[in-house]
């Protein structure tokens, strides 16, 4: 028992982990038809979203920032691209249109984080909104429906593997490298740690907080390209809320939103456990307006749960340090 | 030539505590150059009555983030209380069963908000985007997603009805607004909650109960959700359910406009009333000159940061000053 407190103490994603699993046989209890292989598929497809997103959205809470344009990047991009291709008909250049700016967009967040220092919370509600008013100036209020041969990326497959599964997973091994085995991902840490001892130690603190803020625009594009061939075409509402969805995934995936602590294992594993609730939800055919009730409460748990553990862990810290001072008056 | 200098310096003063007054007068300018209409009484009313219940749920966030917290409930808490307290006035008829309604729900999402941050220390932005949801599920099972119908004549009427060209729903604003003031800056209460947002340690130290102040300000905001609730049934006509999920961004971006700071301890409600304004003449104008909603969009958000940064700027040279 205690083994297993402690590693999750220190590996705060395997909590997210179990939970999913948890809740995966719950589900098997409830409908047969969950652990079909066509349902588990899907339930990746419909995670890929959030999860890709959630990747670069992980990079910027660490550093201890946060961004509530990456929702309003995500539509932006989806509106170029589709304006692009209908126009031109050129799919290189709409992708690397679409993708270019998105990396721009993202990378203004992050200077504007860097040469204002506002809080980034309160820039990215400004660029939010730009971004927004952008996008749908793009297409003067219209929907803009694209080819049917680009649904591909959204509903074909290579290999038997759906396209958006492939996509989701090339994302989670680069942001997994990035983190983990490279240079930038300790900086990362540290920046998220303590930006004031990163900056004494002359990390390149600015440099990192741009490439964080890139990083999210990039996965807020290759987000988009799934949603907009999956939905088939651009509709005003595309990108809504995306943001909170994934804050909330990296969230439940045990990142800290002060900063310094999380991975995009968690990220990821907790974007599929918001998939497989809203699942759950569908095959137990509950009415679609309860969904929100039972998200909202499923943070709350999480984030109760976290702090309890805390506290005790605090605590637990305080009373052993208590008895090594005991201990050593002793002597 | 003395007293010259002491009027500049005064309004030099006035600028520096509300960093919005020089961008409200030149839009008032602009505005009323451009468009004959921007003007005239009807506008103003029309404009006035359209931003009561963001004004009400502003003054509510000015609270919280000066205790450096956030509380992104606000929008679906107005839905929530204003759909319970529509479906009871439909089987009641009464307007005070109404109201008493959407002041308790407001009161309730507050509490559960202020004891889950304040008591036990959860981070405000997860613990609100959670009552952020389940308030609007609240509102959306309970309505069905349709306008819930048959609300009280009185309260209808109430919504549009004016006194000397204000409506009234702005005078019930206004009066929160005043109310607040006194609360925020003549009591004891209102000090304690600048002192924990401007340096919560020291706040600890001196003894303040910075938990029960914390909890303090999200009741305060919830109970504020709550009255602007009941508003938007009287502004509109009907309680819908989906009054809420639009307005989260204007409010916050009202509050931070007027310059009230993210990081707590620095703000007013007064403040918070001329970003508010900031954003309502706004809209009401580039509607009159016909600039499409987009392209509003745009001018919003990059108003929202100059505002922003211009409080900040001018807020750090006067504690350098000081």
């Amino acid at each position: 028992m205690n083994i297993i407190k402690k590693y999750l103490s220190k590996k705060r994603w395997v909590a997210i982990v179990f939970a999913t699993f948890f809740l995966g046989v719950i589900l098997t209890f409830v409908s047969p038809v969950f652990l079909k292989f066509n349902n588990l598929q899907s339930v990746l497809v419909q995670a890929s979203v959030t999860g890709i997103v959630a990747v670069g959205m992980t990079f910027i809470i660490l550093t201890g920032g946060i961004d509530i344009s990456l929702g309003a990047i995500l539509f932006f991009t989806s509106a170029l691209f589709a304006k692009i291709i209908v126009g031109t008909g050129s799919y290189i250049f709409a992708f690397v249109a679409a993708i270019g700016s998105a990396c721009l967009l993202g990378l203004l967040n992050g200077f504007l984080v860097n040469k204002f220092k506002m809080s980034p919370l309160i820039t990215t509600l400004a660029t939010y909104t730009m971004y927004r008013g952008m996008a749908i100036h793009l297409t003067s209020a219209q929907n803009v429906p694209v080819p049917r041969e680009f649904g591909f990326i959204g509903n074909g497959k290579i290999a038997g593997i759906p396209v958006p599964i492939i996509l989701l997973f090339i994302v989670f091994g680069i942001g997994i490298y990035l983190l983990t085995k490279t240079r930038f991902g300790l900086y990362v840490r540290a920046i998220g740690n303590s930006s004031q001892s990163a900056i004494e130690s002359n990390l390149p603190v600015k440099k990192v907080t741009l490439m964080v803020y890139l990083i999210g625009g990039f996965t807020s594009a290759i987000a988009a390209l799934i949603l907009l061939a999956r939905v088939g075409g651009l509709q005003s509402g595309i990108g809504i809320g995306v943001e909170f969805t994934v804050i909330a995934a990296v969230v439940l995936g045990g990142t800290k939103l002060s900063g310094g602590a999380g991975t995009v294992v968690g990220s990821v594993i907790g974007a599929i456990f918001l998939v497989l609730i809203d699942n759950g939800l569908n095959l137990m055919n509950a009415s679609p307006y309860i969904y929100d009730i039972v998200r909202g409460a499923v943070l709350l748990t999480a984030v109760i749960i976290d702090r309890v553990s805390i506290v005790r862990q605090t605590k637990h810290l305080l009373e052993q340090k208590a008895m090594r001072i005991e201990s050593s008056k002793n002597i | 030539m003395i007293k010259n200098g002491s009027m500049a310096k005064n309004s030099l003063n006035v600028i520096r505590n509300y960093p919005a007054i020089p961008i409200i007068l030149s839009l008032l300018l602009a505005f009323s150059l451009l468009s004959p209409f921007f003007l005239t009484g009807i506008n103003m009313e029309s404009m006035m009555a359209a931003n009561a219940v963001i004004l009400i749920a502003a003054i509510g966030q000015t609270f919280v983030l000066l205790t450096g917290g956030i509380d992104l409930s606000v929008s679906t808490v107005i839905s929530a209380s204003a759909v319970l307290s529509g479906v009871v006035m439909a089987s009641t008829q009464s307007v005070f069963l109404g109201v008493i309604t959407a002041i308790s729900v407001g009161i309730l999402f507050g509490l559960f908000n202020g004891v889950l941050i304040g008591h036990f220390g959860l981070t405000p932005f997860i613990t609100t985007m959670g009552t952020q949801l389940i308030a609007r599920g609240i509102a959306f099972v309970v309505s069905q997603g349709i306008a819930v119908k048959g609300t009280p004549d009185a309260i209808v009427f109430f919504g549009f009805s004016s006194f000397l060209g204000i409506p009234y729903i702005t005078l019930v604003s206004l009066g929160i607004l005043i109310i607040c003031s006194i609360l925020l800056t003549q009591t004891t209460w209102g000090r304690k909650i600048i002192l924990l947002g401007s340096n919560r340690k020291s706040a600890d130290f001196v003894g303040i109960n910075t938990k029960k102040i914390e909890m303090s300000v999200y009741l305060l905001s919830g109970f504020l959700a709550g009255i602007a609730g009941i508003i938007s049934v009287a502004n509109l006509g009907n309680a819908i359910p989906g009054v809420g999920d639009t307005i989260l961004l204007i409010i916050i971006g009202g509050v931070v406009l007027g310059g009230t700071s993210m990081n707590g301890g620095e703000g007013s409600v007064q403040r918070t009333i001329l970003g508010v304004g900031i954003l309502a003449i706004l809209t009401n104008g580039l509607n009159l000159i016909g600039i499409p909603f987009y392209d509003q969009l745009i001018i919003q958000g990059i108003l929202i940061f100059i505002g922003n940064g211009l409080a900040m700027k001018i807020s750090s040279k006067s504690s350098l000053a000081m």
